[in-house]
């Protein structure tokens, strides 16, 4: 039961409510990072990245502090999980992109310029967001945070091989650039759609 | 050293001011969602009755009807009984779920039965199902369907049944209709019972 | 001269949405009706507007290093009062615009013009350019709502507008209808700005 449960996650955010192409979630550095293969994927690492640790922290913050049945307080403090959810990934960005650049020079050079950039990624407050309104548990959360950024990894790698072949094909001159990116996208999502109503 | 103090006193400024000013306006609309989310429920509980009066409806506790079985632990007001005006019973009202197409939300269905143990009317009260085509659930065109079935015996046309599903959505239909049979079944012995009682 | 320009600038030419590609999540995902556009558009309107006010009022206050925290925590505070008011006044707006609500907090358009706009430029106006983005943001989620709702349901506004024998082209409200409409929008902008 459990495990089926978390392979039923896992499906579900990679592939039938894609956070990209059904939920419309991280359209703008789908849109804007895609452009070449490289800067997709340290994009991609940065945002699994992010959105574990994340999905760790705000499932813990509400917890502990605003739910009124486990919090430390007692009170219902739920009202305060926006402020309280966009201020904890905002320090986190932080956190992270200071350890990475202690610890590991070589990674902080390959995600370094990706990391400010997902504080307003809503990708990632909208995973922690849905973690507590579908009363995930803390593995459950867990699990859908990676497998979140999974399948936003996949949508973006896949959106930059295309656009990098685009590059060279004959567009017209009114849908060159953002038009044509936004249509290829269309196309993506079309196929997509054929996993909903996916079934165990 | 006052480098770091001025601006956290700033920052712990702002925190306290947004958070008063959020806590107050909470306790303001708090009751106002509860009592539209309360007066919902109520609406629909009228819909599907319509020969009853809207505040006397009475909840059934099932665990009393039937002591110690093990079916009713897990929800223990089961079901409700509607009332008219001159406070004889009409009929009973019990909301079901079942899963339809979208993995995210399960269709949620209010049902009324009336004495003859037929159905009155049906209301969907939660869905999110594809626009366009499972969503069109909640038409009266398609509730409507059901009117003066016998819920132990519907059954989606597909499947061999009496209730025409809707165009290009049979496993919505499928998720209303099973949905109301396996639950009627479920309570139907605890519906004659409270008939038989004279509906104290 | 100068403040009507803040005004009209995101009407069009830096329409926040089409030309500057900000805020495209709500954009794509509230737009299957032309009422959940206008109450998507009337709500991130109320959050710029409101924060641009404060921002461009205590800008000189806050040093420099914690600003961006400081907008955040503002916008933040105001996207929980348009949660909960919504929530209480009109409770089937807030279950269709769900999780797009509390996402108004990251929706690139509001932080870019408390970081380009307000943190430099007084309050009057401030409120002008949060008027103008606020109306372009939303005239153009009416604009992509337009096509996906008449195509898609064959109705204007909950209104029918086409005749009941127009068989509805569903895909126009599922996902890919979304890109496929921003996509030709703006390659329609294109031609016509190339025109001028």
């Amino acid at each position: 039961m459990e495990l089926s449960n978390l392979f039923f996650i896992i499906i579900s955010a990679i592939f039938i409510n894609n956070f990209v192409l059904v939920r419309f979630l991280g359209l703008c550095p789908y849109i804007g990072v895609s452009k070449k293969l490289d800067s997709a994927l340290g994009m991609g690492m940065a945002v699994i990245f992010v959105m574990t640790m994340a999905s760790v922290f705000t499932w813990l913050i509400n917890h502990f502090f605003l739910s009124p049945d486990t919090g430390i307080f007692g009170y219902d403090l739920t009202f305060l999980r926006t402020i309280a959810f966009i201020l904890s990934i905002a320090v986190l960005v932080q956190f992270v992109e200071m350890v990475i650049r202690k610890s590991a020079p070589e990674l902080y050079k390959a995600l370094g310029i990706y990391l400010p950039l997902i504080t307003t990624n809503c990708a990632v407050l909208g995973v922690s967001i849905l973690n507590i309104t579908e009363n995930y548990n803390f593995i459950e959360a867990i699990v859908n945070g990676i497998s979140s950024g999974l399948g936003f990894t996949l949508v973006l790698l896949l959106m930059a091989g295309i656009r990098e072949r685009l590059e060279r094909a004959q567009v017209p001159k009114a849908l060159q650039g953002m038009p044509i990116a936004f249509i290829v996208a269309g196309c993506m999502a079309l196929a997509f759609l054929g996993f909903s109503g996916l079934k165990f | 050293m006052k480098n770091i103090i001025k601006p956290t006193l700033i920052l712990l400024l702002i925190c306290v001011i947004s958070s008063a000013i959020l806590s107050v306006l909470y306790s303001n609309t708090k009751p106002i969602i509860e009592q539209n989310q309360k007066e919902n429920i109520e609406n629909a509980r009228k819909a599907v009755l319509p020969d009853a009066v809207k505040d006397k409806f009475v909840a059934v506790d099932v665990n009393n009807v039937e002591e110690g079985e093990e079916r009713f632990i897990r929800d223990s007001i089961m079901f409700y009984k509607g009332y008219n005006e001159d406070g004889k019973l009409v009929g009973f009202t019990f909301q079901t779920a079942g899963q339809g197409y979208s993995s995210s939300a399960e269709v949620k269905t209010m049902v009324g039965i009336d004495l003859n143990m037929k159905i009155e009317k049906i209301t969907i009260i939660q869905q999110q199902e594809t626009p366009g085509l499972g969503a069109n659930c909640v038409n009266p065109e398609f509730t409507r369907r059901f009117t003066e079935k016998d819920p132990a015996g519907i059954k989606v046309d597909k499947d061999g049944g009496n209730i025409e599903s809707i165009t290009g959505a049979t496993i919505t239909t499928r998720a209303v209709t099973n949905s109301i049979r396996d639950k009627f079944v479920e309570l139907q012995d605890d519906f004659k019972k409270q008939m038989q009682g004279g509906g104290k | 001269m100068k403040p009507v320009a803040e005004f009209t600038k995101g009407i069009l030419k830096e329409n926040p949405v089409f030309v500057m590609a900000l805020g495209l999540c709500p954009a794509l995902a509230v737009s299957t009706s032309v009422e959940n556009a206008i109450g998507m558009g009337a709500a991130a309107t109320f959050v710029v507007l409101c924060s641009n006010l404060i921002i461009s009022l205590i800008k000189n206050f806050i040093p420099d290093k914690i600003r961006i925290p400081c907008y955040i925590l503002v916008i933040a505070t105001f996207v929980t009062v348009v949660d909960m008011t919504m929530n209480a006044y009109l409770p089937p707006l807030h279950k269709s615009l769900g999780i797009f609500i509390p996402l108004i907090v990251v929706n690139c358009l509001i932080l870019c013009r408390a970081e380009a706009f307000a943190s430099k430029n007084g309050v009057g106006l401030s409120i002008l350019d949060a008027l103008g983005m606020g109306l372009g943001f939303t005239l153009a989620l009416i604009s992509i709502a337009t096509f996906r709702e008449i195509l898609g349901s064959g109705t204007f506004l909950n209104m029918r507008i086409l005749p009941q024998s127009y068989k509805p082209m569903i895909m126009a409200i599922l996902p890919p209808g979304a890109f496929f409409t921003i996509g030709l929008l703006m390659g329609l902008i294109n031609l016509l700005k190339k025109k001028d």
